[in-house]
């Protein structure tokens, strides 16, 4: 450690070289006077039998310093010197920089909490999901068409755990969400989201507890006493981390559990969602809080994940097949699933394995390529953003170039000038960097915003972490090198002799070929970008203005959940009617509605329907179709016109004849080129084959996903029970289906006070029925499109961002041509050019650049089209309105780039710019 | 190793180490004077040699260098490995007069 006294020596060091050097030198010379030479000649040839004096000073030097690290800290100080100097250029780089970096490293922060994190979970590694789809959240079917297997029943769940001995632990998770009412001594409801899971489930993550203890399988038993652990993040913000509560009663679905434990704070639950889970509830606990729609104890109703942790050393390929031959071998005992035909599909069943160490990915499938588009969009900003940087660097370099000839003729190393550049470079993109992640703090946090627009507690943190930082760091020194390299390299070619000549006034201008080819390349991202962005907005405008088949305007919708207000299956009409009633009787409401579902509302279920007189189909032949069940008023509230027949009245009742409604794609499937009307189905098996009568037919309506056609779907009235059915699965389904989970609301006109009425509504109906939540039926269908319009903001954005880079890009550079060429005009005005031709000359310029850069970025556009096309909605890859509009846009930015130093130019006075210098 | 042994000798200067060096030589290593000075300063942060400034028998202002004890070891260390070195290079290029020996 001698350097660290040398530091304060080396001044003197240093002093005493250069005495020392110049002291032979003089003896030099004086030895060559005496040998007869003149003064001059004498001090020529000293100095040429001494050599390159500066560099060999700085040799000299570098002995004492430590090597590398000094000479670029000395770099580091030359360069904040250079950029001091010139403020402006410093803060226009930085800025573009930061807007470049920050864009990146807030959609890295996305990429990495979303795709690349583990849960924190102890060693993720050997955690292993069976299954691989984001099937949800309840079947009774055969799942996916090839055989793969996603859910399961407890049943199976139980069985599949007891024969793999490979799973050291495996663990069912209920791959929906429940929302639960809680209450808490007399506090008011509140609606919490819950999630069911196995006893082991905190000990197949291997996680604890914050505060008291996990759950563990003594909790879930049958009949054990019903204990839930709840989330640190729930404790905190509904509790403020009482420690009361550990240990206390709360009353979930009206039913008391005791909160045993507080799960860690980092542990948000299996999965990555907008709500995570505030309840771990066991499963044994579910027909306490879903009574009569309980379904852990139907076998055939699947509706669990499975995730485990197997023993070091299984291999996962054999365990796979295992596991897919024990389920076949349990579904073939299964009369339900093997007749008719049922078992000749179930060879084709299996299960696959997937890594687990993420939790369940349901999210990561769904936004997957949408994040890494944005990553990739994101990286064409701050290519541009480079490309911007780098012209402003070659524009100075070409100022500087008579100090960097300089350097040389006085005896600088090239490679040392370039490491000099690279070094302001460098210093540049780091620079960027930080005020980059300023950016990218607000923009995640913004991003977040728009993608979760009802969760304030969300999973993701804005707040970058160690990985992010470190990419950011990454991210800030390659860009540094990609934007510096080629200037450095260009400016140091400079001919030392130049600098004697005085370069500035020669007309040859080196730097301007790759300086053009900078703005066409621009030009060509932003062409790319732009019309992405005019295909992802067009796409998205579509989506969200395409025919619903509903009426929106002055539509609300009430959601609520009787089950958890401890309603009973027989008193349910009687509610029903009331909520009619007393919602009908607010001021201003024309309609109101009840539903099972209501339009594009999470996920209906699917029936199978039976028709008397059709070829006897197979159980699991495609012959399903949606169900709903509503009240007679439903199609009236939600805007769906009748189109034949009728739609259910009061006459409808329990002791009527069953009828049922279909829609348009019902008849489709069913009953093609027939007359549906008066016509009958079942469907539950074959014991009510022809159980209901068909009175009406409805327009079409889309109710599932808003990019797929309308699907089958058949509506009954909630007045009605099928009371005759005998097996357990078919009894337990047409319980479930009387339980309403929404209220529509069709109003006149725009309602007032709407959250306090339907509340004051509810309250006076039953005070222990609790608002899920209230929003406009437009709210809700459009609440559907949140990444979608996520990623056609982020690319509009993105989009306007390259655009405005690459105008000041074109801006800098016409200027910059104007100023070296002043004279050259100048003598072009004198010789009688009018202004108008100066004018079109400099704007010929520019414009045939961006023209030439169009004409590059076309194509890429066209290609990066067909990637995203499977994310567009009725619109094709090849869309020329989009095109057309990004190329008009791009040329008026253009022109008004160009026009600003053009019409300077043209405003050069001929006497004053030639007398320039 | 030249440097060391001309200081070895006696003590010197810069411009003095050149001259003897090159006289030494008969003026057949021919180098820039100037890159001595790297090589002092190399010797100088080894604690080879160390540094005074005095006044020559010319009476100039002169720095002068003069071979340290360390120096002194490391010269012949040096010399003992050249010297092997130069033998087994005239080993093998005179292969006859090693077996007469």
């Amino acid at each position: 450690m001698d350097w660290m006294p040398n530091i304060f020596r080396r001044h003197n060091l240093y002093k005493d070289l250069a005495e020392e050097m110049r002291l032979h030198l003089e003896e030099r010379t004086e030895q060559f006077i005496r040998e007869g030479m003149s003064r001059a000649q004498a001090e020529q040839a000293a100095r040429r039998a001494f050599g390159n004096s500066t560099l060999l000073e700085e040799t000299s030097r570098e002995v004492w310093q430590w090597p590398t690290l000094e000479s670029i800290w000395a770099d580091v100080r030359y360069a904040l010197r250079q950029l001091s100097k010139s403020p402006g250029f410093a803060v226009t780089v930085i800025l573009t920089m930061a807007l470049g970096i920050g864009a990146n490293t807030a959609i890295f922060t996305l990429v990495h909490a979303i795709l690349i994190k583990s849960l924190p979970v102890s060693d993720p590694k050997s955690l292993y999901r069976i299954g691989d789809k984001d099937d949800c959240c309840l079947t009774d079917g055969l799942q996916n068409d090839n055989g793969d297997f996603d859910l399961f029943s407890y049943t199976l769940y139980q069985h599949l755990r007891d024969s793999t001995p490979e799973f050291e632990q495996l663990a069912a998770i209920q791959a929906g969400q429940n929302q639960i009412s809680v209450r808490r001594g007399s506090n008011a409801d509140q609606i919490e989201p819950s999630e069911f899971v196995s006893g082991n489930y905190f000990s197949t993550f291997g996680v604890g507890a914050f505060a008291g203890r996990a759950l563990t399988e003594e909790d879930d038993k049958a009949g054990a006493a019903p204990a839930v652990v709840m989330s640190y993040q729930a404790w905190q913000s509904d509790y403020a981390g009482d420690p009361s509560v550990v240990g206390g009663t709360f009353y979930l679905q009206s039913q008391p559990v005791t909160v045993v434990g507080i799960a860690p704070s980092g542990f948000f639950g299996d999965r990555i969602n907008a709500s995570p889970p505030a309840f771990w509830i066991p499963l044994n606990a579910e027909p306490l809080l879903r009574r009569e729609s309980s379904i852990l104890r139907q076998p055939y109703q699947s509706w669990l994940y499975a995730l485990g942790r197997i023993r070091p050393g299984v291999a996962v390929g054999p365990l796979q097949q295992k596991i897919s031959a024990s389920l076949r071998q349990w579904l073939l005992t299964q009369d339900f699933y093997t007749h008719d035909g049922g078992a000749q599909k179930i060879p084709k069943l299996h299960v696959v394995l997937t890594p687990g160490g993420a939790g369940i990915q349901n999210l990561q499938q769904e936004t997957g390529r949408k994040l890494y588009l944005l990553l990739l969009i994101s990286a064409l900003v701050l290519l541009v953003a480079c490309a911007n940087v780098a012209n402003l660097l070659l524009a100075r370099g070409t100022k500087r170039r008579r100090e960097t000839s300089m350097r040389m003729a006085l005896g600088a190393a090239r490679t040392r000038l370039i490491r000099q550049m690279l070094t302001e470079s460098l210093l540049l993109g780091c620079l960027g960097g930080v005020a980059g992640l300023a950016v990218a703090c607000a923009g995640t946090r913004i991003i977040l915003a728009l993608a979760f627009p009802d969760s304030p507690g969300s999973v993701i943190h804005a707040t970058p972490s160690l990985p992010v930082l470190g990419f950011a760091l990454l991210l800030s020194l390659i860009t540094g090198i990609v934007f510096g390299i080629v200037p450095a390299w260009i400016t140091s070619h400079g001919d030392p002799a130049d600098a004697l000549r005085g370069v500035n006034r020669s007309a040859g201008d080196r730097a301007s070929l790759p300086q053009k080819s900078l703005i066409i390349f621009q030009a060509a991202l932003s062409m790319v970008l732009l019309t992405g962005a005019g295909l992802l907005t067009r796409s998205l405008g579509k989506m969200e203005h395409q025919d619903f088949g509903l009426r929106t305007t002055n539509r609300y919708v009430v959601h609520l959940d009787p089950a958890s207000a401890g309603y009973k299956p027989e008193k349910l009409q009687a509610l029903n009617l009331e909520l009619e009633r007393q919602f009908a009787a607010i001021p201003g409401v024309e309609t109101v509605g009840l539903a099972l579902f209501s339009p594009l509302d999470g996920h209906p279920s699917g029936f199978t329907v039976f028709v008397p007189g059709k070829p006897a189909a197979g159980q699991f032949d495609d012959n399903e179709a949606l169900i709903d069940r509503v009240s007679p008023q439903f199609f009236d509230a939600v805007g769906q016109p009748i189109l034949r027949g009728r739609s259910f009245t009061q006459d409808d009742s329990a002791t009527s004849p069953f009828v049922t409604v279909v829609n348009q794609a019902f008849v489709k499937k069913f009953f093609p080129g027939e007359d549906p009307i008066g016509r009958r189905f079942g469907s539950y098996d074959k014991e009510d084959v022809g159980a209901y009568e068909i009175v009406g037919i409805v327009a079409d309506a889309k109710y599932t996903h808003p990019r797929d056609p309308a699907e089958p779907m058949f509506f009954r009235p909630l007045s009605q029970w099928q009371h005759n059915l005998m097996d357990p699965t078919a009894v337990s389904v047409e319980t479930q289906s009387h339980f309403i989970n929404s209220i529509i609301l069709s109003f006149h006109g725009q309602p007032r006070d709407l959250d306090k009425t339907v509340r004051h509504t509810l309250a006076s109906v039953d005070p222990n029925l609790t608002v899920v939540d209230l929003h406009s039926l437009d709210d809700q269908m459009t609440g559907n499109f949140n990444q979608e319009r996520l990623v056609g903001r982020m690319t509009t954005l993105f989009g306007l961002l390259t655009l405005v880079l690459a105008s000041v890009g074109l801006y800098g550079l016409t200027s910059y041509q104007v100023n070296q060429r002043t004279k050259e005009i100048g003598v072009r005005m004198a010789l009688g050019a009018r202004r108008s031709s100066v004018l079109l000359l400099v704007m010929r310029g520019g414009l045939l650049l961006v023209a030439l850069g169009i004409a590059v970025g076309v194509p890429v556009a066209l290609l990066g089209a067909r990637l995203i096309a499977d994310q567009l909605y009725g619109l094709k890859s090849y869309d020329p309105f989009s095109l057309s509009v990004s190329v008009v846009v791009l040329l008026a930015a253009a022109v008004i780039a160009v026009c600003i130093p053009a019409r300077r130019a043209a405003s050069i006075e001929p006497t004053r710019a030639i007398r320039v210098e | 190793m030249m440097i060391l042994e001309s200081l070895r000798r006696q003590p010197a200067h810069g411009y003095a180490l050149v001259q003897h060096i090159q006289q030494r030589s008969n003026n057949l290593l021919q180098v820039e004077e100037g890159s001595l000075y790297p090589a002092l300063q190399r010797l100088l942060k080894a604690k080879l040699v160390k540094a005074e400034w005095g006044v020559s028998s010319t009476n100039r202002r002169v720095r002068t260098y003069q071979i340290t004890a360390a120096g002194l070891r490391h010269l012949e260390q040096e010399i003992s490995s050249f010297e092997r070195m130069f033998e087994g290079i005239a080993l093998v290029l005179n292969p006859g007069k090693t077996t007469a020996s």
